[in-house]
């Protein structure tokens, strides 16, 4: 507490010449070596005081700390270097490996730099860029760190420009040769930061060191301000002031969509001419095998479907870990992981349980009336647990939502005027907040919970959203047959084909959601809140993965099918189910084969 | 909350004006027994309604097929002349916004549940809209925020008027365009909590207020703030005229009785002028006029309320007149002319049965038809049905006709519109029967006429007497 008061107050005291502040009950500044007490007083900011009729006006106090010295000029970059390292050092802190930030984020954000010719070459292109406050001491060391050291605390400092140049050369194998080309192209104003970027930047990081976060992830952290981005110019350092119309860059009023962070960050990809990532094997938590085991624990299914889950990778050709590995040789586009995990789940599930309304309530009636040991799964019991808890959660995220603070401690203001303005609009809210708060008798719930990458919490313990499923048989769902294990359901639909253009068309979702099943809607709606995405978007994944399981290609203009209405395929599942075990045949320890326990 | 609707919006046209002007003024009829109860305790659903219109189309969340429903719902909205919906979900809706349509949806919900509690920390959060660097958004929200907070205080046992204040000072002082209201709704605060003074002194400095433009495109409350501080000027001299009958010997109280009474009229001789409904101005304006002793301007402003043709047509106007000449002793005559006004206005008044005993004693045969017909009219209310008074009037006035030649005749044509449904509303046997109980003699008056008034026809007003 008292830290925090006298940090502001650096003279050093009279009579020792130390600087060592502290406060007394008074609330008067006396110096901790000599015990000599002087006149400075802490300022008391007491809000509940507010006087009844007095209006709040604006007392300025003329220059008391305006200096003449214009003090150094900061770049752009240079801002957004300090919010990417205390977001890395957010993300540090919430369990990522250190690697993370030393060796991937810095380098990748170096080779930004130097692609957009920001910095490290001989004619850094103009950016914005913002006065510095003047300070009398340390302020030229603290400019001069910031390109070099600052951002790597473990002291892999760059040597110089000309150096980096041939380091990431090196370092990166292709990435220096068709950089210049791509620069040409790179337009101003697409290179230009914006923080929408850093996250952008971040999360290709993240792909890169293969982190077990996952864009939603990330995106849900941001949101709950884990990593900081609503109010990261308040951690700018002292020293730098943002000012002028390009501060408001930094003033956040929207947290970017999972689809605009991912369609950014493949730009970036792009842009960076970035070399092959490291891969996306099995036994990494991006890809699917794992995240969808991750999904299912989430949304209470058992875990039998797991094997479900992988047998339909395997036929879709998913389970290729150069699927999930970028490169922009091979496989350009940056996978979306978390949703085709859960668009994995929900075909699965299609598979199995129909999700036409009909088969899985058909199936859960059996389930219940084969009631002997009372460990088989009920699509029934499932669907009336998780939609309690669905909606419970719902509201809980509605009311956090609302409750959200978007404004910072500081507050934000671009120039002199504005700051007037601001001040008193701060004041304003702030008298009137504190009034209402008085009021209310309990204190608002506490926000900081620590972040889980869970949704729901299955189990018996106490706050728990229900009983876990988890050990759950699938039971009468698969049948034997020749003794390898089918669904016993027979049936699959899938929406109507249509032609679609694929530049101006983005989803048909909102037109063809009112005439699908009730129960595959709403498992789009449990895996779009777990994602928090869009329903659409995950629809459309979910397409995509039927597209690969059943090998449609990408309908084109002009090669309509002529289906009419939901189509029951059932001859095509019958069709890839012979296929499916004439595969499971020719290969060796087949996974859907019975154990033979 | 209708008179800042109609404020708000840029073009001031005057019949809105004249109309805003009106229901103010009629809100604060019955001044001296709770001044403006009807209009500061706004009821909760009125600000429901409010946000309504703000909130709508309400946006239903996890549900997308509802676009055709919310298309039908807008093309039914648009036959109605609602306000513009501040605080709909749009397409390109940012995080910020989100928030605060969701904190508004909220707020509303727990509002209309009565959970006071949970608004008020909804709202404590709420309060951050005010920060917003939309300058086009900002002064509904200032609105929002403002009566919002005000209606949960309202509600909330712990709050003080230290809090009123404070809220209503914050956003008085938050910008220039609801000036005017906040300070004319805070001394209606003021005014239900009884600290008069404060009241007037609210008011007094917002007279004085002056801001550009801003004052004159509110010249409307600014009006009305000059008649309300007049009104409180009143209510003081009232005071003082009080102590002043208990001990007379005071006489600096005097001196400040005339002071207030000049402020007063100062302002209200010239809002007095200007066409609308003053009630209570008007009878506090007459009263100290009349303690005065200047009968003259009493009468002129009197003449002008109830004459002037500016003037919407106000019954209470001519009561008043009325009023004022009896207590002056006036000639029958006025008496007369005013209540032939008050007739055509409100055939059912009370002054009605004195406008037909005046009738009966000049005893000219014009008038004893005149009473006749006034008379006649006020039975055609259900309210006079077993009234003593009228129906013995009646009872005078058509024997007093039937003595004439040609009195049947007038009686008859006077009852050929009512032939048809008089029987029903006055003459059934469950009327005699409630008679009976209630008042034996207006069973035997009522009997007599039956006969006159309604001829050949079969009635079932029997007065035949039940065994007790």
């Amino acid at each position: 507490m008292d830290e925090a008061d006298t940090a502001e107050y650096r003279e050093p005291c009279a009579q020792c010449a130390a600087v060592n502040w502290g406060i007394s009950d008074e609330g008067r500044f006396y110096c901790r070596s000599c015990h000599n007490v002087i006149e400075r007083t802490r300022e008391v900011m007491d809000m509940s005081f507010t006087r009844d009729s007095n209006r709040i006006s604006w007392i300025s106090s003329k220059s008391r700390t305006r200096k003449t010295d214009r003090g150094n000029v900061w770049m752009l970059c240079e801002v957004f270097q300090f919010i990417l390292k205390n977001q890395a050092d957010a993300l540090l802190r919430l369990g990522v490996s250190p690697g993370f930030k030393d060796d991937v984020l810095s380098q990748l954000w170096r080779l930004y730099l130097q692609k957009s010719q920001q910095a490290y070459t001989r004619n850094p292109i103009n950016s914005f860029k913002f006065k510095q406050k003047g300070l009398d001491s340390d302020s030229g060391s603290a400019a001069d760190s910031v390109l070099s050291g600052s951002f790597t605390d473990t002291g892999s400092n760059l040597h110089s420009s000309a150096d980096c140049n041939a380091e990431s050369g090196s370092d990166r194998g292709r990435s220096g040769q068709s950089g210049t080309c791509s620069t040409a192209s790179w337009k101003r104003s697409r290179s230009l930061m914006t923080m929408e970027k850093t996250l952008a930047l971040i999360h290709l990081a993240l792909v890169w060191s293969r982190e077990a976060l996952t864009l939603s992830d990330l995106l849900r952290l941001v949101k709950d301000d884990h990593v900081p981005y609503v109010t990261a110019y308040e951690q700018l350092p002292e020293e730098m002031k943002l000012c002028g119309r390009v501060a408001l860059l930094f003033h956040i009023k929207n947290i970017p969509s999972h689809r605009s962070i991912h369609k950014m960050a493949q730009g970036l990809v792009m842009f960076l001419q970035l070399p092959a990532f490291p891969p996306i094997n099995p036994q990494t938590l991006l890809h699917p095998t794992l995240l969808s085991l991750r999904y299912l624990t989430d949304a209470n299914l058992p875990d039998e479907l797991h094997r479900w889950v992988c047998i339909l990778m395997d036929r879709a050709d998913m389970a290729n870990q150069k699927r999930h590995t970028l490169d922009l040789a091979s496989h350009p586009a940056l996978p979306l992981y978390d949703l085709q995990a859960a668009a994995l789940i929900i075909v699965t599930m299609k598979v199995l349980f129909g999700l036409d309304d009909h088969t899985e309530w058909n199936l859960s009636n059996e389930a219940g009336s084969h009631d002997d040991l009372g460990d088989l799964f009920s699509f029934r019991r499932w669907y009336r647990l998780v939609q309690a808890a669905l909606i419970q959660a719902q509201q809980r995220r509605n009311q956090d939502i609302a409750r959200k603070q978007w404004k910072g401690k500081k507050p934000f203001f671009t120039d002199k005027r504005d700051k007037y303005f601001v001040m008193k609009r701060r004041r304003i809210s702030d008298n009137v907040q504190m009034s209402l708060k008085k009021l209310t008798s309990r204190p608002a719930p506490v926000q900081d919970v620590a972040p889980s990458s869970f949704q729901f919490c299955w189990g018996s313990e106490d706050g728990s959203d229900g009983p876990s499923l988890q050990h759950m048989k699938l039971g009468k769902v698969v049948s034997l047959n020749h003794d390898v294990s089918t669904p016993s359901n027979f049936k699959y639909w899938h929406p109507p084909l249509r032609t679609c253009k694929p530049r101006s068309c983005t989803s048909h979702y909102s037109i063809m959601e009112p005439t699908l099943p009730r129960s595959f809607v709403w498992m789009l709606q449990l895996f779009s809140f777990m994602l928090d995405v869009e329903p659409w978007y995950l629809f459309e994944e979910v397409l995509e993965v039927e597209r690969r399981v059943f090998g449609i290609k990408t309908p084109q203009s002009g090669q309509q099918i002529p289906i009419g209405g939901q189509n029951e395929t059932g001859s095509n599942t019958k069709k890839w189910n012979r296929n499916c075990e004439t595969k499971q045949d020719s290969k060796s320890g087949d996974p859907v084969r019975k154990p033979k326990s | 909350m209708d008179v800042a609707a109609a404020g708000d919006s840029r073009e001031n046209s005057a019949v809105r004006d004249k109309r805003q002007h009106l229901k103010i003024a009629d809100c604060s009829t019955g001044f001296k027994t709770g001044p403006c109860v009807t209009y500061l305790s706004l009821p909760a659903e009125l600000i429901m309604d409010a946000l309504d219109e703000h909130l709508d189309p309400p946006v239903d969340l996890g549900d997308e097929s509802d676009s055709s429903d919310n298309s039908s719902r807008k093309s039914y909205k648009s036959k109605l002349p609602l306000a513009r919906p501040l605080c709909v979900e749009t397409k390109t809706e940012s995080g910020f916004q989100k928030t605060y349509r969701i904190c508004l949806e909220l707020i509303r919900e727990a509002m209309l549940h009565h959970r006071w509690q949970e608004a008020a920390q909804y709202m404590a959060s709420f309060t951050e809209i005010l920060e917003d660097r939309n300058k086009v958004r900002a002064q509904p929200n200032k609105e929002l925020v403002w009566r919002i907070s005000i209606e949960i205080l309202h509600h909330l046992s712990k709050s003080t008027v230290k809090d009123y204040n404070t809220i209503y000072e914050r956003m008085k002082h938050s910008g220039v365009k609801h000036y005017l209201m906040i300070c004319l709704e805070h001394s209606f605060h003021l005014m239900l909590h009884g600290q008069i003074e404060c009241a007037k002194q609210q008011l007094s400095i917002a007279e004085s207020w002056r801001h550009g433009k801003e004052s004159v495109s509110q010249l409307q409350r600014i009006k009305l703030i000059q008649a309300y501080r007049s009104l409180l000027d009143y209510m003081i001299w009232c005071d003082k005229k009080s102590m002043l009958s208990q001990n007379n010997s005071v006489e600096s109280d005097i001196q400040g009785m005339h002071t207030c009474f000049r402020h007063a009229s100062v302002n209200l001789q010239e809002i007095l002028k200007n066409p609308g409904v003053w009630d209570p101005f008007i009878l506090s304006y007459v009263e100290m006029l009349e303690f005065y002793e200047d009968y003259e301007e009493a009468l002129k402003v009197l003449n002008d309320y109830v004459y002037d043709s500016n003037f919407p047509p106000n019954p209470n106007a001519n009561v008043y007149m009325y009023q004022f000449l009896k207590r002056h002793s006036a000639p029958e005559k006025k008496l007369m002319k005013v209540l032939r006004n008050l007739h055509v206005l409100v055939p059912s008044h009370e002054l009605m049965l004195e406008y037909s005993f005046l009738l009966l004693q000049s005893e000219k045969t014009s008038d004893t038809q005149k009473a006749l017909g006034v008379l006649l009219e006020m039975l055609d209310f259900a309210c006079w049905r077993s009234n003593m008074g009228v129906w013995t009037c009646l009872h005078t006035a058509v024997h007093r006709l039937l003595l004439q030649e040609e009195g049947e005749v007038i009686v008859h044509k006077q009852m050929a519109l009512r032939k048809d449904w008089w029987p029903a509303l006055h003459f059934t046997s469950f009327h005699a029967k409630k008679d009976l109980e209630e008042n034996a003699k207006l069973l035997e008056v009522k009997a007599s006429l039956e006969k006159i008034l309604c001829p050949g026809r079969p009635l079932r007003y029997t007065a035949e007497r039940m065994p007790t």
